[in-house]
């Protein structure tokens, strides 16, 4: 290295770094760590938007009076068979992750992810009001069961869904490069379009679906008004405008295995769906992993397809917890409320994060 | 086992053609190699037999048997590839035996046949691992026992020692060798090394453009060339050309006055020829004239000396190991007449 004249001038490494990552911290910190904290802050307090916003004294600290308001109820009992169907799968979940970790199947830390998630199935779905008891905020868990249940539809819809289109789409004719930007195109819409364009699709009177299904015979379903189909909707163009990233990703996966793997395999006698399933698959396995997790951190934070396309409704079984929030805040006034639930979101969100981190680490090694 | 056929092969990419009817008999248990410089075509021949490339026109039997238009499943072929190909999501037994589990063979069978392949490779102690935990030298010995699993009429080697450093690629030259006699089996193998070629080969098949310089044993090749490419090709250092041509009946070569009379018929006047000799067959003349010796590298075992006639044209000179010559001085050369080749300069063909 050249030395450097006028050294009283030159910064050592540590003031350069300083220098050059002040701006970035400057903005994180005033655009997102000051407002996440101050989140927090409010989900201690009795906080109504209003009140305080025409008189910044009209807040009272009230500790996790908050959340226990959210979460919690009147005579709130367990019983390990409260609600059977969950608790069942859960408890066999748990049985099967460990077996699947003695058997050396599943690594340690998926064991260990499996083995929560079954858990936390098992332990959650059974609390529940004692006879004369109640929830204190009867909406709350239905609607993070729905988001859940959203999340749980749209995921593997669009995992499996781009997947597909990506083995299909992967090459180098001209129709494939023109069929690979159409995909990804609806990625590049707003929300509000996307909700639009398939509310008309939806429509019975003068919607495709509802012309398709006429023209077999069938009467028209009223998609967004009616219990059974307003969730399949919304999941159906989440599934539509989400594809194209999980798309690209997948594209970029596929074009990482060699083209010699599918050679050897030809001499195996691995062609086409056995080169996909034995060849295709477990090499796409990292690549799944990220568009997974990615895609439960995304589509958890759903909004504009519930508030825009069914308004959360019918009966509220579309009704998502953002959409909740928002609600509580911005229609009740109601922000430390609202800020408690932002946090117990934050907090799901937070775990698939750390989980996407240490999966990434495990499959380096 | 058994034998490979190919009858007027064509391979054409649209409008080029790349492999120009090649005609070839690759006896039952024979090591052939392809060798040629890269782009000559030998890589697509090789995966025409293996099926991985589409055979334009032109027949492919193996064991009597036509593949020419059949699945690379189906045609009783196993490969090495350069990459090695190992399935990196697989450990090295279910590598080796993937071939057979995709053919519905029994899984006791497998085990069976892994460990006799691991055995003769000595990858025992290996057979739990993945390939990302395995030497370069270690997954080229699986790659090559996954082709022994398979148990085919005929192996395939597409340049399978490019990726080893040069000490390993020598240990596993000799260890394929061993492997063929072993084996006994029908191995082509393609390679850009001519020694890798001199070697291994029973059969070595000279590649330039897609067609068929030369097909021979390798001393025969190395003895009897019968072009100027085969000639420069076979034989490391490489055979010495210098120019000249025939005048009243006699050779004149400008680099070597006074007229070497070899016993070849010469071509009428004025024919531009090449004479070439190997730097093996020169022996240096320090009390003679005409070259100037440049220098000498000396490897132990042998120094190559480079001359400089007064041509210009340079002249290696394989010299004792001990050699006392120095560089920068005025030397003649000395050689036997016999040991000479003559070709035309134009169609490169050899004067016999």
């Amino acid at each position: 290295m050249p030395e450097h004249q006028g050294s009283r001038r030159a910064l050592s490494q540590r003031q350069a770094a300083l220098i050059l990552l002040l701006p970035f911290m400057a903005v994180y910190g005033l655009f997102l760590v000051y407002p996440f904290f101050k989140g927090v802050w409010i989900s201690l307090h009795d906080w109504n938007l209003m009140a305080v916003a025409f008189n910044p004294d009209a807040k009272t600290y009230v500790g996790l009076r908050n959340y226990e308001r959210v979460m919690w109820g009147r005579d709130i009992t367990w019983g390990a068979l409260a609600n059977p169907g969950f608790q069942i799968v859960g408890f066999l979940g748990m049985v099967a992750s460990y077996l699947l970790y003695r058997s050396g199947r599943a690594g340690r830390v998926t064991a260990l992810a499996m083995g929560i998630a079954a858990l936390l199935l098992f332990v959650l779905p059974g609390f529940h009001p004692d006879a004369g008891g109640r929830w204190f905020d009867r909406r709350f868990w239905p609607t993070v069961g729905n988001t859940i249940l959203f999340v749980g539809l749209a995921v593997p819809g669009v995992t499996v869904t781009a997947m597909l289109l990506a083995a299909a789409l992967d090459g180098e004719t001209r129709a494939k490069a023109v069929l690979r930007t159409l995909f990804f195109l609806s990625q590049v819409l707003s929300v509000t379009v996307v909700t639009l364009i398939w509310q008309i699709m939806f429509s019975p009177r003068q919607g495709l679906i509802a012309n398709l299904t006429e023209l077999f015979g069938g009467s028209p379903v009223v998609w967004l008004t009616a219990e059974g189909f307003a969730m399949a909707a919304i999941v159906i163009a989440t599934i539509w405008w989400s594809l194209g990233i999980a798309m690209i990703l997948f594209l970029a996966g596929l074009q990482d295995i060699s083209k010699d793997l599918y050679e050897a395999g030809a001499l195996d006698n691995a062609t086409g769906a056995k080169a996909f399933w034995h060849i295709t698959l477990p090499n796409l396995k990292r690549t799944i992993t990220v568009v997974v997790v990615l895609q439960i951190i995304l589509h958890f934070q759903v909004f504009g397809q519930s508030h825009l396309m069914t308004n959360g409704g019918p009966n509220d079984t579309t009704q998502v917890l953002v959409r909740y929030i928002y609600q509580t805040a911005f229609r009740d006034s109601e922000l430390g409320r609202a800020s408690a639930m932002a946090v117990f979101l934050f907090v799901i969100m937070g775990a698939f994060s750390i989980l996407q981190f240490v999966l990434g680490r495990e499959t380096e090694e | 086992m058994s034998g490979v056929t190919l009858e007027n092969v064509i391979k054409t990419y649209g409008d080029v053609q790349v492999i120009h009817g090649i005609d070839l008999q690759v006896e039952n248990g024979e090591f052939c190699v392809f060798v040629g410089p890269s782009g000559c075509g030998k890589s697509t021949l090789m995966r025409m037999v293996a099926g991985l490339e589409e055979t334009t026109s032109g027949q492919i039997t193996i064991g009597g048997r036509d593949v020419t238009r059949l699945d690379p499943s189906q045609r009783g072929v196993a490969m090495v590839f350069q990459t090695y190909a190992l399935y990196p999501h697989m450990t090295v037994a279910e590598n080796m035996g993937f071939g057979l589990r995709m053919n519905g063979v029994p899984k006791d069978q497998i085990t069976t046949k892994v460990a006799e392949a691991a055995r003769i490779l000595k990858l025992d102690p290996l057979l739990d691992r993945k390939p990302k935990a395995l030497s370069g030298g270690q997954r080229q010995r699986v790659a090559i026992g996954r082709t022994i699993v398979r148990g085919p009429e005929v192996f395939l080697f597409d340049e399978p020692l490019s990726n080893l450093d040069a000490e390993l690629r020598v240990d596993m030259r000799v260890e394929i060798a061993a492997l063929h006699k072993q084996l006994g089996a029908t191995m082509i193998y393609v390679t850009h090394d001519q020694v890798e070629a001199m070697t291994l080969a029973d059969k070595i098949v000279v590649l330039r453009d897609g067609r068929v310089e030369q097909v021979g044993a390798p001393l025969d090749l190395y003895r009897d060339p019968d072009n100027r490419f085969v000639a420069g090709f076979i034989g490391s250092p490489a055979m010495n050309f210098l120019g000249g041509q025939v005048a009243a009946g006699a050779l004149s070569i400008p680099a070597l006055p006074g007229a070497p009379a070899l016993p070849v018929g010469l071509p009428p006047d004025d024919t531009r020829i090449e004479f070439g000799i190997r730097p093996e067959h020169v022996r240096i003349d320090p009390d003679g004239h005409g070259f100037r010796l440049d220098l000498i590298e000396k490897l132990g075992g042998i120094s190559y000396a480079y001359l400089y006639a007064t041509t210009g044209e340079r002249l290696i000179v394989a010299e004792d190991g001990e050699t006392t010559l120095s560089g920068d001085t005025d030397v003649g050369i000395r050689f036997d007449p016999a040991r000479a080749f003559l070709f035309d300069a134009k169609t490169g063909k050899r004067l016999r």
